[in-house]
Parts: C-alpha cells; structure tokens; sequence
C-alpha cells in the first residue's frame, strides 16, 4: 500500500518537473541568456492553459458532432463525459486535437508575448519588468471575468485526451510530458550553443557592442521574447491536460511567475543543465512540504501556503544577497560553428595569397 | 450634491497620488523600482482594520499610527535587505528581484495576520468596508476630505522641503549625483533611508484610508501596483511633480473612463477596470517614454534653445 502511494508521488513530483522545467528553459532562454527580464512568464503558461480550456472541448464538440444545442460553458461537465466516452476509443483523434492544440498554443502566445514585450523592448529593463508584470495580471484580469473563455471564477473540465490509455493514463501521460520537456531542453540547449546563442550573450553582456557591430538588438530581443512565450505556453497546455481542468483565478504571478524565477536563481542562469538542477530541488522543496503539509502545520499557526511564500522570498533575497550566480553558474559555452574558424582563416589567407599573386 | 462616481474618483486619485509619489521617490533615491510599494500599502489598510474593528477605536486614529509602523517597516526593510545587497554589490536586476522576494513576504504575512486575526476574535477579516463608520461633513464624505487635505499638505510639505530645507536641497542632490553629493558632504545613505521612511509612510497613510471608503482584504496592494506603475510612469519616473500629476490622472481616468465604458458599451466591462492603467502603461512607453516630466522638460529645453538662438540673433545683428 505504501509503495502504491510512493509510485504515485513519484509520478506527480515527475509532472510538476515537467511542467516547471519548460517554464524555466523559456525563461532561461529569454533571462538567462538574453538578458530580457520576463517578469510575466505567467502570461505565457496562463495562455496556453486558456488556449487548452477554451479550445480542446471546443474543437473535440467539433470533430464529435457533439449536439450544438449544449453550452460549451454551462453545459461543460456534460459535454467533457460525451468527449471522452468517444476519446475512450478513440486514439488518433486524441492525439491529433493534443497535438493540434499545442501548435494553436504556441501561435497564439507567441503573439501574446510580442504584444506584451512591445511597448517596453526597446526602453530600460525597469519598464519592462512593470509592463510584462502589468500584463500578466491583465491576462488574468480577462480570463477571471470572461466567462466563455474558460467559465470565469468557475472552471471548465478538459477533455482528456489520453482517455484511450485507460488505466495506464496517468503514467503515460506523465512520460509524454516529461519526454516533451526534454525534447525542449535539447532545443533550447542546441540552439543557446549555435551563432545565435552568441549573439543573445553578446546582447545580453553588451548592447551597445552587439549594436555597433550591426545587430539588430530590438528585433533579436523581440524573437527570443516570442520563442520562449511559444515554448512557455507549452507548459500550460501540459499542466491543464494533467489536471484536466482549467481555472482561471490559479495563475497568479507567484506560482507562475515567481517560483519559476526562484528555481532559475538557485539553479543558475546562463546554464541548462543548472536551471533543471534548480527545478528539481524546488519542487522537491515544495512537494515535501505538501506532502508533510498536516505535520507541518501542527507546529505553525497558519496555512502552510504563506510559509511556502515566505520560504520563497526568503530563498530568493539569500540567493540574491550570497549566491546570485546560482548554484551552478554558467560555464563557457563551446559554440558549434566555432570550430571553422580554422578553416575560414587559411581560406581568407588563401585569397589573400592569390590576390597577391 | 457630488455624485457618488466623482467622489469615488476623488478619493481613488488622492490615494493613487501618494502612493505613486512613494513609488517615484524610491526610485529616484535607491535607483530601482520598489515592487513591494503596494503591499506596503496593504500593511495601512489591516491597521486600519485592527484600529477600527478590533479595538473599536475612530478609524481616522489609525493614519499616524499606519504611517509611523509602515514607514519603520520600509526603513527596517531598505536597511536590512536592499541597502545591505547594495553594499554587497548587487546589480540592479538582483536589487528588483529582492523588492519582488520582499512583496512576497509582506503579503503572505497580512495574509497569515488577516486569519491570525479573525480566529482569534471571530470577526471576519478577509473583505471589509467602513465607509458606514466614517463621518460626514456638509454631505462630504470624511475619506474625501481627509484625503484631499491630506494630499493638499503632502504637496505643499514636499515642495517646501525640497525647495526650502537642507535636508531637501540634500536629497535632491542624492538624487541628481551620488558620487557628486558625498564629495559635498551629504550622507547619501541616511538620506536615501529617511526617504525610504518617508514613502512608506505615505504608503501606510494611503492604505489607512483606503477602507473607509473601498473594500479592503489582504491583496488590494498586489492589485494596487499596476495603477502605481501607471501614474509614475505618466509622471515619468524622473520628479515627484510629475508623479502627483501622473496620480491624478490615472486615478480620474481609471475611475471615471470605467464609468463612462459601462454606460456606453454595459456594465460587465467594470469587471476589466484593471486594463485601463495597463493600456495608460502601454501607450505611454509607446509615445512618450520619458512621461510628462519628459515632455515638460523637452519643451522648457526647446523654449531655452529658442531664447539662445534670439540673443545670438540679436548680438549678431
């Protein structure tokens, strides 16, 4: 019984990885190497998870025939048992509206985060920080009181579009998402190692320097901001499959924007390999306290929630005050490309030689 | 008399003006942005509470007392945390995450005070409202004249303090030239903190009088920030001038362009009042980054440039 409880935590410790880890690949992609201080990563991970809730029901009522007369809203725990009655049988058609739904995601926010990024990109990082934290909590704000979006303070079901795997669901689904952040990792850590992942630390060390040599900074800046908002929203759309529903008064700035930006503290930014490091502990961290959340709070006389805020904030000015290059800081990074050099220089003398000649 | 929607807008700008001068004043003295500038705020309105409701005492008792006990949290705060990762060597973004680390803190203790509090007297404290406790004075409500006095004063204080006083002259100078300022003298340290003391003051005074006339629970500061940033950003970020002016109109316009959407388009568009500071934010970093002190300053450069180029005429004629 015991070991059935240690597998499942096991497995739910291994989707919050997931989930946190492609939030904190983004924001290292877009902080840690770029220097953009994304300080509305919440607008990005509540975007995908509202793309999921208002899309994924919608579009599977579309492909089921499901009769129209039923409110996607009102109706919505009605409409989400018919779904997945048909999904239980149905394997292809789930894991086309996944996959569909993932891309639509991804437009959708990388759309989301230029609009967001807009006004400021090209101002003082202090005004970006308060536009992209003014964002956030306007996405918010709209998911909160439009109700059709995903129910408003109510929630909406999703479809579970892995119903198909019956009894192995769970687990499964929990390998795909940890797959897909790894599948990330590696697209982050291929291209941070290519030519543009040095243009972004160049930026990142000196913008005037990576200006005078003719980059253009807004508009790089402006591409990672949209990539790591695409690859952020990911991180929604897993999150609101796992939990199969999507409430929109959940995405606050401290759970979604905060507690990534803690994780790539303590795991260092600039590096990959530290902000997964970095992922990990915390969750751990977090899900140790939940799990021993009763026996916590025999000692402390409030909800273990506020100590898990308050064990942030302290984390985060410790780490800030004697450890700001997190636990593992970032090393240099071998370009690939680079290696040519060898080769451009004796063709460039080549030239030069029969020039001469 | 006053309909009630100005009074709202009245009271609402008072407010938006002192906390946006707290949020301009720490800005220009420690050179970050104080995210934690609307919590503090927070801090005022459970005062208030606790001086109202669980001592039942006249809520206005409350103002000196928000203003001592939230000023001394902000100083305690800028002396421990921020001046001490100063001191250490922190770059700017490590300064904001701390201010942010800070907000967190703060708002998770109002948190854990609010169901500290009504545990332990049964009085509920998570959403309250005592406009029905204030007074009323020829039909004026007493929110709205204590808060206009109050802001009248503020105003009046400030501008004599900075332009009259040492201490002003010193802080201006702080603020224009560190470096330059202790070559002269002035201990830019202890002035930054008296005016880290001082916003947090007027964050706690803000936060005191907010309940007396809208509802109070413990994340209205959370919720707070993003009208702040709108109103110092208007103002500029650059002159405590520009941000009582900046705090005025975002309050008005917050207020009253609610009103006038939701008699022309309905009343469900109340509910996204919080979009209107952001459009402000938005389209001020778009057209004018620099706010209005910006735009004063560029008009008061060009008309000194223009009275140049009539001397240098004149001589040479």
């Amino acid at each position: 019984m015991t070991y059935m409880i240690n597998i499942d935590w096991i497995i739910s410790v291994l989707a919050f990885i997931s989930i946190y880890l492609i939030a904190v690949i983004a924001l290292n992609l877009q902080y840690g190497y770029t220097g953009i201080p994304n300080f509305g990563l919440a607008l990005s991970i509540a975007g995908g998870a509202f793309v999921a809730g208002a899309l994924t029901g919608r579009i599977a009522m579309w492909y089921y025939g499901v009769d129209s007369n039923l409110d996607f809203i009102s109706d919505n725990s009605i409409i989400t048992s018919i779904i997945n009655q048909r999904l239980a049988h149905d394997p292809l058609g789930g894991i086309t509206i996944f996959l569909l739904i993932i891309a639509i995601s991804m437009l959708i926010n990388a759309f989301l985060g230029f609009i967001a990024a807009y006004p400021a990109i090209r101002l003082r990082e202090d005004y970006l920080i308060m536009v992209l934290i003014a964002m956030a909590e306007g996405i918010r704000i709209i998911g909160i009181n439009y109700r059709p979006l995903v129910g408003g303070t109510l929630w909406v079901h999703v479809p579970d579009l892995f119903a198909w795997l019956g009894d192995l669901r769970r687990t499964i689904y929990v390998i795909i998402m940890f797959i897909s952040s790894m599948l990330i990792f590696v697209l982050v850590q291929l291209l941070v190692t290519s030519p543009f992942g040095r243009l972004i630390r160049a930026i990142r060390e000196n913008e005037i320097l990576a200006d005078s040599l003719g980059k253009n900074i807004v508009k790089v800046k402006m591409i990672v901001m949209v990539l790591g908002s695409a690859l952020a929203s990911i991180a929604g759309v897993l999150f609101a499959l796992y939990t199969e529903v999507v409430m929109a008064t959940s995405y606050n700035r401290i759970d979604w924007t905060f507690w990534p930006w803690l994780m790539l503290m303590i795991g260092g930014m600039g590096n990959n390999v530290g902000a997964f490091v970095g992922t990990i502990a915390v969750i751990l961290a977090r899900r140790l306290i939940i799990f021993y959340k009763h026996e916590i709070e025999h000692f402390i006389p409030f909800s273990v929630v506020w100590l898990e805020h308050i064990l942030l904030g302290i984390t985060l000015i410790l780490f800030m005050a004697f450890r700001p290059q997190g636990l593992m800081p970032e090393k240099p990074t071998k370009v690939r490309g680079l290696a040519d050099y060898s080769k451009i220089y004796t063709k460039v003398k080549e030239k030069l030689m029969q020039n001469n000649e | 008399m006053i309909p009630p929607i100005i009074k709202d807008a009245l009271v609402y700008a008072n407010l938006l003006l002192m906390l946006s001068i707290g949020f301009t004043l720490t800005y220009l003295t420690a050179k970050i942005p104080n995210f934690a500038h609307g919590t503090l705020a927070g801090i005022g309105v459970y005062i208030a509470f606790t001086v109202a409701r669980i001592l039942k005492l006249n809520a206005y008792l409350a103002l000196p007392i928000a203003f001592l006990i939230v000023g001394i949290v902000e100083l305690a705060l800028y002396i421990t945390v921020i001046g001490t990762l100063k001191r250490m060597g922190a770059t700017f973004i490590s300064l904001t995450i701390a201010t942010i680390a800070l907000e967190i803190i703060i708002s998770a203790s109002i948190n854990i005070y609010a169901d500290y509090i009504s545990r332990a007297t049964g009085v509920f404290s998570r959403a309250f409202l005592m406009r029905k406790e204030d007074f009323n004075l020829f039909g004026l409500p007493g929110a709205l004249i204590v808060s206009s006095i109050l802001v009248a004063t503020l105003i009046t204080t400030l501008h004599l303090m900075l332009t009259r006083t040492k201490f002003g002259i010193a802080m201006r100078a702080t603020v224009e030239n560190p470096a330059l300022a202790e070559m002269m003298g002035i201990n830019t340290e202890k002035v930054t903190a008296i005016s880290w003391f001082l916003t947090g003051g007027l964050a706690g005074l803000a936060g005191a009088l907010l309940p007396l006339w809208f509802q109070g629970y413990p994340e209205i500061g959370n919720q707070l920030i993003v009208s702040v940033f709108a109103s110092s950003v208007l103002g500029g970020l650059s002159s405590i001038y520009g941000a009582m002016i900046g705090g005025y109109i975002v309050g008005l316009t917050e207020v009253l362009g609610t009103k006038m959407l939701a008699s022309l388009i309905g009343a469900w568009i109340t509910a996204y009042r919080l979009l209107i500071p952001l459009t402000v934010l938005s389209i001020v970093l778009l057209i004018a980054p620099r706010g209005i002190s910006g735009i004063i300053e560029d008009i008061m450069l060009s008309k000194a440039l223009y009275k140049q180029k009539i001397m240098s005429g004149s001589k040479g004629g």
